[in-house]
C-alpha cells in the first residue's frame, strides 16, 4: 500500500482494527464485556438520542401534521384539518412560490460558481510557492469570523446607491454611476457579500486538499513530460473532485435555505417587517413571510416540507452523478 | 535555449498573474472592513457626501460613546456572552462524550446512528427550527433561553463529528491499559481522552461561542426585544427620533461587536482552520 492519502486512512483502519478486536475480546471474556460496551455506548450517546427524538423528529412530525391544518400560530381554538389544501395552494394559487423559487435558482446560478471557482483558484495560487502564503490565507479567512449582521452593515457602506464606495469607484470611470446594489441589482450585490463571507472556508479546505496530493505523483508526471496544464487537468483536478463534490453538496443545500442574508440585508437599520427587494425575494423569504408576517403557519410549514423534499431529491441526484465525475480510491474497486 | 527562455517568460507571467490576483482579492476582502472602520468615525452628514471622502475630516470618536448611550449595549452584550459561555461549555461536554462513544464503542447500531448524525447536517436548519418554534411556543418556552440549553445538551452533529475523528486516532493500548487498572469508561474518557483533545476542544469551543454570538435567526424567532441577543439588538437599534438609521454609529457598534471574534481568530487560528479542514475533507 503506497497510498499516501493520509487524511482518512487512520479513521478507516482504526474502525476495522477495533471491530476485530471487539469480537476476539468477546470470545475471550464471555459476552458480558460486549454487553457492557453496548450499554456504555447508548448511555453516552443518550443526550444526542434524546435530542434527536425530541428536538428533531417530534418537531418535524408535528410540523408535518401542522402542514395539513390552518394553524395560525397563537390559539388552537379554531384549528382545522384542511387536508392537502396548503400543498395544492402552493402549486396552483400562489404565484409567489414559483417566482421566489426562480429567484432562488438564479441566486444559486450567481453564487455557487462564483464562490467555488474563486475559492478554488485562490487555493491553487496559494498552493504554489508564493510569498506571504500564511498572510493571505489568514486574510481571506478573516471574513468568515465576522458575524452576519456586522458583515452586512459593513457592506452597506460599499453597496449604497448614493454614497457607496463601489459606485464611487465605478464613477471614476463612468461618471454619473448610481447602481442600486441593494435594490434593483440586489442579486449581484448579495452575491458579493456571500462570496466575501464564504471564500475563506472553502479556500482553506481546498488548500488542505491540494496539499494532500502526493508530490511524487506530480514529479513523476513532470518527468514523463507533462506540462503544468496537463498536470492540473489529469492529476490535480481528478484528485480534488471528492473535495469539490462535498463543497458543492453543502453549497447547494445552502442555496435553497438561504434566508439569513436577504433577511438581515432587509432588516438591518430598517425594520423587522420590511419586505426584501423583488430581486432577492428568495423561496425562504416567502416562507418566512407566510409564517411570521401573515401568520399562515400551516401553509408556511407545507412550503418548508416542499423545500425539504426538493433539497433531498436534488441531493440524491447530485450523489447519483458522483460516480461519473468524482475520483474514488476505495480499495474494493481495485487498484 | 529558445525553449528555456519561453518557459522562463511563461513562468514570470504566471507569477505576475498570481500576485495580481492575490493582491486584488486581498483588496476586496479588506475594503468593507476598511470602509467600516473609517465610516464609524464619520459624522452622519459626512456619510452622504459625493464624491466620497475616505477619511473623516474630524474623527468622531463620540460615535463609540453613542453606541453605549443609544442602546443598552453592555447589558445585552453581557447577556449574550453569558448565554454563549454556558451553551459552549454544555455543548462541548456533551459533543465530546458522544463523539467519544462513536469513536471507541463500535457496537451494534453505532454505524447507522452515526450516519444519522452526519445526515442531520444536510437537513436545512430552518426546516427544523420553525417546527421547533411551534413546539416551544406550545410549551411556553419561547422568550426563554431553554431552547439553547436543550439544544446544547443534545450536542451538535458537526462537533460530534470533529471529536469522533480525533478520538479515532488514539491507540487502543491506552484504553486497554487503563481498563486493566480498573478505570471505568467515563474515567477513561475524562482522564485520558479529554486531556489529550485540547486542540479539538479549543476549536469546538470557538465554533460554538462564535455561533451563538453571531446567530441572528434563532434570537429573532425565539426571543422578544426584552430578552433578545446582541445580533438582533444591534441590527434594530441606532435610529434617531425621526427614524433615520445612523449607520455611522451602527458601524461603530458592529466593530465592537465583532472584535472579540476577530481577536480569538488571530489567537487560535491554527485550531480553527484545522477544524474547518476536518469538516471539509473527511465528511
Amino acid at each position: 500500500m503506497s497510498s499516501p492519502t493520509v487524511s482518512h486512512k487512520p479513521w478507516q483502519s482504526g474502525d476495522h482494527e477495533k471491530n476485530t478486536a471487539v469480537s476476539t475480546k468477546v470470545e475471550g471474556r464471555g459476552l458480558t464485556r460486549g454487553q457492557r460496551r453496548t450499554v456504555t455506548f447508548y448511555l453516552f450517546i443518550s443526550p444526542w438520542l434524546l435530542g434527536f427524538i425530541f428536538l428533531t423528529t417530534i418537531p418535524m412530525l408535528l410540523g408535518f401534521l401542522t402542514s395539513f391544518t390552518n394553524y395560525e400560530g397563537l390559539s388552537i381554538a379554531n384549528l382545522r384539518f384542511v387536508g392537502l389544501t396548503n400543498y395544492v395552494r402552493a402549486f396552483t394559487a400562489d404565484p409567489e412560490v414559483g417566482f421566489s423559487l426562480g429567484r432562488t435558482l438564479l441566486w444559486g446560478l450567481f453564487n455557487l460558481p462564483t464562490w467555488l471557482i474563486l475559492s478554488f483558484a485562490m487555493a491553487l495560487i496559494l498552493n504554489q510557492n508564493v510569498r506571504g502564503q500564511g498572510f493571505f490565507r489568514t486574510l481571506y479567512y478573516l471574513p468568515s469570523v465576522v458575524p452576519v449582521v456586522a458583515a452586512i452593515t459593513a457592506w452597506k457602506v460599499i453597496l449604497d446607491k448614493n454614497a457607496g464606495w463601489l459606485n464611487g469607484i465605478i464613477d471614476l470611470f463612468i461618471p454619473g454611476t448610481a447602481i442600486g446594489w441593494l435594490s434593483d441589482y440586489a442579486m449581484p450585490g448579495m452575491t458579493m457579500i456571500a462570496v466575501w463571507t464564504g471564500l475563506g472556508t472553502a479556500m482553506v479546505i481546498f488548500l488542505a486538499g491540494l496539499q494532500n496530493i502526493p508530490d511524487e505523483l506530480v514529479e513523476a508526471a513532470r518527468i514523463d513530460g507533462a506540462n503544468s496544464f496537463q498536470i492540473f487537468r489529469y492529476i490535480t483536478l481528478p484528485l480534488m473532485t471528492p473535495v469539490i463534490f462535498l463543497q458543492l453538496v453543502m453549497g447547494l443545500i445552502g442555496v435553497f435555505q438561504q434566508l439569513n442574508l436577504p433577511l438581515v440585508l432587509t432588516q438591518v437599520g430598517i425594520s423587522t417587517g420590511a419586505v426584501p427587494p423583488r430581486q432577492i425575494y428568495l423561496y425562504m423569504i416567502h416562507v418566512y413571510r407566510q409564517i411570521f408576517i401573515s401568520s399562515r403557519w400551516g401553509y408556511g410549514i407545507a412550503l418548508l416540507w416542499l423545500l425539504f423534499i426538493g433539497v433531498f431529491v436534488l441531493t440524491l441526484i447530485v450523489f447519483w452523478t458522483e460516480k461519473y465525475w468524482v475520483y474514488s480510491d476505495r480499495p474494493e474497486e481495485g487498484r | 535555449m529558445d525553449y528555456a527562455l519561453r518557459a522562463r517568460l511563461a513562468k514570470r507571467f504566471y507569477r505576475f498573474l498570481s500576485y495580481t490576483l492575490l493582491i486584488g482579492v486581498a483588496i476586496i476582502i479588506i475594503m468593507p472592513l476598511a470602509a467600516m472602520a473609517t465610516t464609524s468615525i464619520k459624522q452622519m452628514s459626512e456619510y452622504n457626501v459625493w464624491p466620497i471622502n475616505i477619511l473623516p475630516r474630524v474623527p468622531q470618536w463620540s460615535n463609540y460613546a453613542a453606541v453605549f448611550e443609544m442602546a443598552p449595549y453592555l447589558k445585552v452584550a453581557l447577556r449574550t456572552a453569558a448565554l454563549g459561555i454556558i451553551v459552549t461549555i454544555i455543548v462541548t461536554a456533551s459533543s465530546s462524550l458522544i463523539g467519544f462513544a462513536f469513536a471507541r464503542y463500535p457496537v451494534k447500531g453505532s454505524k447507522p446512528l452515526f450516519f444519522i448524525v452526519v445526515g442531520l447536517m444536510i437537513i436545512p436548519y430552518i426546516v427544523v427550527l420553525i417546527p421547533q418554534f411551534v413546539m416551544y411556543s406550545r410549551l411556553h418556552l419561547t422568550n426563554t433561553y431553554w431552547p439553547w440549553i436543550f439544544g446544547a445538551i443534545a450536542g451538535n452533529s458537526f462537533y460530534i463529528f470533529l471529536f469522533r475523528q480525533f478520538f479515532l486516532s488514539f491507540p487502543r493500548e491506552l484504553e486497554d491499559a487503563a481498563e486493566v487498572d480498573g478505570a471505568g469508561p467515563f474515567r477513561i474518557f475524562w482522564q485520558i481522552f479529554l486531556p489529550n483533545a485540547k486542540p479539538v476542544i479549543a476549536a469546538v469551543m470557538i465554533f460554538a461561542f462564535s455561533y451563538i454570538w453571531g446567530d441572528y435567526m434563532t434570537p429573532l424567532i425565539l426571543l422578544n426585544d426584552d430578552k433578545t441577543l446582541l445580533s438582533v439588538k444591534i441590527a434594530t437599534s441606532y435610529s434617531n427620533p425621526q427614524g433615520v438609521w445612523l449607520i455611522t454609529i451602527a458601524l461603530a457598534a458592529n466593530l465592537i461587536y465583532m472584535l472579540p471574534l476577530v481577536i480569538v481568530f488571530f489567537l487560535a487560528q491554527k485550531h480553527i482552520l484545522k477544524g474547518v479542514v476536518t469538516s471539509g475533507l473527511k465528511g
